[in-house]
């Protein structure tokens, strides 16, 4: 047995991170990032509160007189026939985190997939008919899109989810068709194609699960442009049809302002701000802590 | 090259020199002009007399066309006074004939469809024409209802295949200026009908020049010619063929203790139109309009929109301006000629009649209890200031028949009443039907609806049993009511003429969908006293047999009815005019007057 100088000291490697436990780190270290993911955690506690029953269930109950003034009983005071406007403005907190979630998870999803194929298939048919639809969806002005789509669809209370998935996959899908080209060059890919694998297979098992950091990025931006978006389509009176949300709130108020009562204004206003802030915060740190060309 | 640009180049500036020009002129002929910016929450598809089904067709197709008859511009309440008739009918006893003569000289504007672009003289053969085409289904007529098996003959005309060239029975010229109307039945109401733009004289000349464009092309003999027309505004100009008729305060209703201070007293002996020009805007949202007016030099006439209540009046009853705006504006208010109500649609065996006796009884609890679940106060001031004026039934105020003394159960909310009647009648949360309420899309109508469910809420109806069905324009949702797909019917009616037989036709069984019965009411004891009434002249009797049926409507719990609205409208003070009572509205822009 060999002996071995003492000066020789053996340090353990240190462990490799993978992508998501460095990005989890580097998420935790920004304070801006936290503060958002927290205030959405706070509103989708509020949104999950008003599914399960537990508050804003009499939005719809007229509970006091026109335009009554902020009191102890009604904290942004009643609307025009009388109806609490901050049950109201709660109850459009789940509006918004329903249309937020549904519209983000299957836009996410059918941008992923088109993306994929195109990108794996880049330069053939499949990729050349995915860009030509990608570039009509964008050549239309998207507001008017997203009306003519919720027009066609007449009083169906999913049109306008039906409308904004349909024009807002194309975005996550331009980013994955890229990010797809670039991994179907990689080893592990030639490797798969090596050992026989079909090529679906190789798509949905090998290429997607790498690009899960730009869908969820893709998601919470998602999820905050749907989120504005209902509020202007309501706003025109093409968005939420039953139910109550901020838009609808913000279309109220218009009655209202020239009488100087602001109050549906300001709550509608109040809550979407801190909700959209709160996401971009949370969105924009999701994206640097799993950017793997970030150092902080 | 550089000579070719040079050329272009100065050659668009010279252009644009002498456009920048022309347009200073026009500005400046404007300004040395009398105009009045007047505007309508509306636009008018079409301005064929045949076509003007509403109310914003008909304000521009009264100025633009004659009618036999007009409203007297002051009286109130309303009364008819000749127009292009030389005088007031000369009726048989038996009611069945009228012999109107006719003005003479009368012109039509001129207009190239003439020849020589001369307009020629109005006769009784073009009102005879008039009439006939709403019985041609090629000019796609609005307006048939009011006359079908009436007049003598005009239904079998049409049967026949509508040819201008065979005469009818009864609508004949016996000569150049005198015009024959022989009924099949009294109609005490034919005359009112001979003031609504539906009867309005058009020349047959344009109509064939112009095909279906007329409706964008009118030409008529009324006070003014349509200059410009499009979706957002018509500018009208005077005829200069219009006849020379000096206004008359006497003739025109004046008065005075109620209308000094409009100082209409100042145009007496003149002749009408007294603007250079008339412009009518379509704005639709009541808050731009008021914008419009307030500015001082857009829209000169506004009605007061609820959110400038308490910043404009210093009271409401009366209705006082603040001083700010009484130095700047003139005001006058009135309650609508009409009235906004629902009404089930009967049809729908859920709430409506039902083969079942025993369910067809507990569909009228059960509507009975919707009605007394509504609101009407809560009603009036959310939406209408607390200015409107309840009324149990059909007849509005606005009428000769209204009742004051009918008793008001059906327009006083009992929480309790409804109650215990849905739970004598078996109904719970479970069992109750679904609601579908249509609306036009928009922030009122939703608010309307959100109001009316939480009425229904508090009697126990599950708020998930009242849905929304929304529209997109009131053409739409029009065409729902015709067809009978909507179980509830929410609207308002402007009144065509001051009779509540135009009311009560809204319940007449033969008038069902796609009439104007959008409810299908079908009670045979009602309309056998409607046929009884409708050749009856304005009498006692008659106003009895009204109130009858008003009451049977209430009884039979049909509709959620009723309010009439009250109209604030202010003018800017350098113009002269009183607005009218919205019967057959706009007919009194030919006498406004501007300094």
């Amino acid at each position: 047995m060999a002996a071995v100088p003492e000066t020789i000291v053996f340090v353990a490697a240190p462990p490799r991170q993978g992508l998501w436990s460095k990005a989890f780190h580097k998420f935790c270290r920004d304070r801006a990032g936290l503060v958002g993911l927290w205030v959405v955690l706070l509103y989708a506690i509020v949104a999950l509160g008003v599914w399960l029953g537990f508050w804003a269930g009499d939005w719809a109950d007229v509970t006091g007189p026109k335009w009554g003034p902020v009191s102890a009983q009604h904290w942004f005071g009643t609307n025009l026939i009388g109806q609490d406007i901050f049950a109201r403005a709660l109850y459009s907190t789940r509006t918004a985190f329903e249309l937020g979630l549904v519209v983000a998870v299957l836009s996410t999803f059918v941008g992923a997939v088109f993306g994929a194929f195109a990108g794996f298939f880049s330069g053939g048919w499949i990729d050349e008919l995915v860009l030509w639809f990608m570039g009509v969806i964008d050549s239309i002005p998207f507001y008017l899109l997203v009306a003519a789509i919720a027009f066609s669809l007449g009083d169906s209370p999913y049109a306008m989810y039906i409308a904004m998935i349909a024009t807002f996959w194309v975005g996550t899908s331009r980013l994955v068709r890229g990010e797809v080209i670039k991994l179907k060059e990689f080893e592990f890919v030639e490797a798969a194609h090596a050992i026989g694998l079909s090529e679906l297979a190789i798509i949905f098992r090998h290429i997607l699960p790498n690009t899960f950091h730009i869908l969820l990025v893709q998601a919470t931006i998602t999820f905050v442009a749907a989120i504005k978006s209902e509020v202007i389509l309501s706003f025109l009176g093409i968005g939420i049809q039953d139910g109550m949300s901020w838009g609808l709130m913000i279309a109220e108020s218009t009655i209202e302002v020239l009488a100087g009562f602001f109050n549906n204004f300001i709550a509608a206003s109040l809550l979407m701000f801190g909700l959209v802030m709160a996401f971009n915060m949370f969105s924009d740190a999701l994206q640097d802590a799993l950017d793997p060309r970030s150092v902080r | 090259m550089w000579r070719l640009i040079a050329i272009v180049t100065l050659s668009a500036l010279l252009l644009a020199c002498s456009a920048s020009d022309d347009a200073g002129n026009n500005k400046a002929d404007i300004k040395d002009q009398k105009v009045f910016r007047y505007a309508m929450s509306g636009s008018p598809t079409s301005l064929d007399p045949v076509q003007s089904g509403n109310v914003y067709a008909n304000v521009i197709v009264s100025n633009v066309f004659d009618t036999l008859y007009n409203y007297k511009y002051l009286a109130r309440p309303p009364e008819l006074k000749p127009g292009l008739a030389e005088a007031m009918p000369e009726v048989s006893d038996d009611g069945l004939v009228y012999t109107i003569p006719l003005k003479q000289g009368v012109l039509f504007a001129d207009d190239p469809a003439f020849p020589d672009g001369k307009g020629r003289e109005v006769t009784a053969e073009d009102f005879v024409y008039s009439i006939k085409r709403h019985f041609d289904p090629a000019a796609r007529p609005q307006g048939a209802w009011l006359w079908q098996d009436r007049i003598k003959g005009l239904d079998e005309w049409k049967a026949a295949g509508s040819d201008y060239s065979v005469d009818v029975e009864g609508v004949r010229a016996l000569d150049r200026y005198t015009v024959r109307i022989e009924l099949t039945r009294p109609y005490p109401q034919l005359l009112y009908t001979l003031a609504m733009g539906f009867s309005a004289v058009v020349p047959v000349e344009a109509v064939e020049a112009y095909g279906r464009e007329f409706g964008i092309r009118p030409v008529g003999s009324g006070a003014f010619r349509l200059e410009s027309f499009n979706t957002a505004k018509a500018v009208l100009v005077p005829n200069s063929n219009y006849r020379d008729e000096p206004f008359s305060l006497s003739a025109e209703g004046y008065d005075p203790a109620t209308q000094a201070y409009t100082r209409v007293a100042e145009l007496e002996g003149l002749s009408p139109p007294f603007l250079d020009r008339l412009e009518i805007d379509f704005i639709q949202e009541g808050s731009a309009l008021w914008s419009s007016f307030t500015k001082g030099n857009e829209v000169q006439m506004a009605s007061l929109p609820d959110e400038q209540v308490k910043f404009v009046l210093d009271s409401t009853r009366p209705v006082i301006l603040k001083p700010e705006f009484a130095a700047k504006y003139q005001l006058a208010t009135g309650p609508e000629a009409g009235f906004v109500y629902s009404n089930f649609n009967l049809d729908f065996p859920e709430m409506g009649y039902n083969p079942d006796p025993e369910r067809n009884a507990r569909n009228k609890a059960l509507r009975c209890a919707v009605i007394r679940s509504f609101d009407w106060p809560a009603r009036n001031d959310s939406f209408y200031m607390g200015l409107g004026q309840v009324f149990p039934g059909v007849i509005p105020p606005g009428v000769p028949e209204f009742d004051e003394e009918m008793p008001r159960d059906s327009v006083t909310r009992d929480v309790v009443y409804a109650k215990q009647l849905l739970a004598d009648n078996g109904w719970t949360a479970d069992n109750l039907p679904t609601l579908v309420y249509g609306t036009v899309a928009g922030v009122k109508s939703r608010l309307f609806f959100e109001q009316f469910r939480a009425f229904l809420k508090d009697i126990g109806y599950p708020s998930e049993k009242v849905v929304l069905k929304r529209y997109a324009t009131f053409g739409d949702i029009v065409r729902a009511w015709s067809r009978s797909e909507l179980p509830f019917v929410s609207k308002g009616w402007g009144l065509d003429y001051p009779d509540a037989e135009n009311t009560l036709q809204l319940f007449y069984g033969p008038n069902a969908s796609p009439g104007s019965n959008d409810a299908n009411y079908a009670n045979p004891k009602y309309d056998a006293l409607f046929e009884q009434a409708a050749t009856m002249a304005p009498s006692d009797e008659r106003t009895a047999i009204y109130r009858r049926m008003n009451q049977m409507l209430v009884d039979d719990c049909v509709a959620v009815t009723g309010l009439t609205r009250m109209r604030i409208t202010l003018w800017h003070n350098n113009v002269i005019a009183v607005p009218d009572s919205s019967i057959v509205g706009g007919g009194f822009l030919r006498y406004v007057d501007v300094d």
